[in-house]
């Protein structure tokens, strides 16, 4: 038999399941659309899946565990959020590549800074490799609220043309605190 | 004679035993691969589908009712999951992420060079009545238990953003050396010398001038560990080089405090190309 047609076919095989594994993601991401964080949804799910519970037996025990999961993924994000002073409020996320060792998706992020808000978009491009994952962002850009600074204005669009995301937060976080020490000093002598 | 014939016959029909089994066995790899991709364009179509509604619904079009199943309480506490681990997951962006353990926490710190994402390092810290770094992967050249005894069981956040400064410099300068051995490797005379810090390098480079190539030489020191682009730059030529080179050694000098090492080496390429 022609060793071509089983090439022929398991090249379709390949094919299809990359589309499969894309469509699937597409699909996920559509059901996800944006999603909202706010300290009232990751302080207090809990509670109100647990006594939305008490009425749906089927599948109760799985749902438990997944509700102790949860509990214990969103305290962490808590945490890290307070930690880092970097509070995201909202994400969306759009795959437009995804093969086995490649996935492109673009991200909407907003969320604030010690009272600085921002709002970003950008491309992730993000590849397995033999030992690691790699990643690298294009397309980045950077809406802020406070239009006053000059210096910050200049830090955002040289940030935005080299796609420095790190920098941005790195920089934007101690930015932030420096500001709200001097909002609240200026307050006190007021 | 007879039993030679035999024996013939024998080994004939062996091997159209053979092949028979051969064939059959290829006739049912063909059958399995061909249901497979039936059943694989199945899914696909199925999904196509999915896909499409998504689409049409949230461009307004298509009144048809959703699906039923994406609203039990199973489905939205999957969702949310989904979504908590995703944001979890890009959290490494930021520069500083981490995760709370039994008994403290374990914190990522991410460097980049630009829009590039390069290495990971994690620290394992022991809360009790102090803080302790139990485990991590800092290189040992960063001056990790310096910064420690200085900051972290005052403020563990300036502690982690001293030692980010120092492990995105560190990564920032190996970056530029790598690339600079990457892409500008006919440019370089011999190899190029650097530790492990990478905040000293020391190379040889061709600089061409009206079809003349000239050997320059050149000693980075990066005197700020926080910083990638040097504090000290050396450029020479040979001494018998012609006295013009002295200019453009100067001037790439002044380059190489301001730029990128592989940036700047980009902006000779092009400026030859200007010139020829």
């Amino acid at each position: 038999m022609d060793s071509n047609i089983f090439q022929v076919y398991e090249d379709e095989i390949q094919s299809l399941e990359e589309e499969i594994t894309l469509l699937a993601e597409k699909y996920e991401d559509s059901q996800q659309e944006t999603t909202f964080f706010s300290k009232k949804e990751l302080l207090m799910p809990i509670k109100s899946f647990q006594r939305k519970f008490r009425g749906e037996p089927e599948g109760h025990e799985s749902s438990s565990s997944l509700i102790a999961q949860l509990g214990n993924l969103e305290t962490n994000f808590s945490c890290l959020m307070k930690f880092t002073g970097i509070q995201f409020t909202s994400h969306s996320k759009k795959t437009v590549e995804k093969t086995r060792n490649r996935t492109v998706q673009t991200h909407k992020l907003s969320g604030n800074c010690h009272s600085l808000s921002f709002q970003l978009e950008f491309q992730l491009l993000e590849m397995q490799n033999k030992d690691n994952v790699s990643a690298v962002v294009t397309d980045l850009s950077i809406t802020m609220e406070s239009g006053e600074d000059s210096d910050l204005s200049k830090f955002v669009s040289s940030t935005e043309e080299h796609g420095n995301l790190l920098t941005f937060f790195r920089s934007f976080s101690s930015y932030a605190e420096w500001h709200e020490l001097r909002r609240c000093t200026f307050l006190h002598f007021k | 004679g007879v039993l030679a014939h035999l024996e013939m016959l024998e080994v004939q029909a062996h091997e159209a035993a053979v092949k028979q089994e051969e064939m059959e066995r290829q006739a049912e790899k063909l059958a399995r691969l061909k249901a497979r991709v039936q059943e694989l364009r199945l899914r696909r179509n199925e999904l196509r589908a999915k896909v499409d509604l998504q689409q049409n619904r949230q461009l307004g079009k298509g009144g048809i009712a959703s699906d039923p199943a994406q609203f039990t309480t199973q489905a939205i506490l999957e969702r949310k999951m989904k979504s908590v681990k995703a944001m979890l997951q890009l959290f490494y962006l930021t520069g500083i992420s981490g995760k709370l353990t039994k008994r403290g926490v374990c914190f990522c710190i991410s460097t980049a060079y630009e829009g590039t994402y390069l290495d990971l390092y994690y620290l394992d810290l022991v809360i009790t009545l102090e803080v302790q770094i139990h485990c991590h992967s800092i290189p040992i050249f960063i001056p990790l238990e310096q910064l420690a005894k200085k900051y972290l069981q005052t403020d563990i956040r300036r502690f982690l953003s001293v030692l980010s400064d120092h492990l995105n410099a560190y990564v920032r300068r190996r970056y530029q050396a790598d690339q600079l051995q990457e892409h500008f490797s006919d440019q370089i005379e011999g190899t190029l010398q650097r530790n492990s810090l990478c905040n000293l390098l020391v190379f040889n480079y061709n600089v061409s001038h009206k079809g003349k190539t000239f050997p320059f030489n050149v000693r980075l020191l990066y005197g700020d560990l926080c910083r990638s682009l040097p504090t000290e730059v050396i450029v020479s030529c040979t001494p018998d080089a012609p006295k013009f080179l002295a200019e453009t050694a100067a001037a790439h000098s002044d380059l190489f405090r301001r730029v990128a090492l592989h940036k700047a080496f980009c902006s000779f390429s092009s400026a030859e190309e200007r010139l020829d």
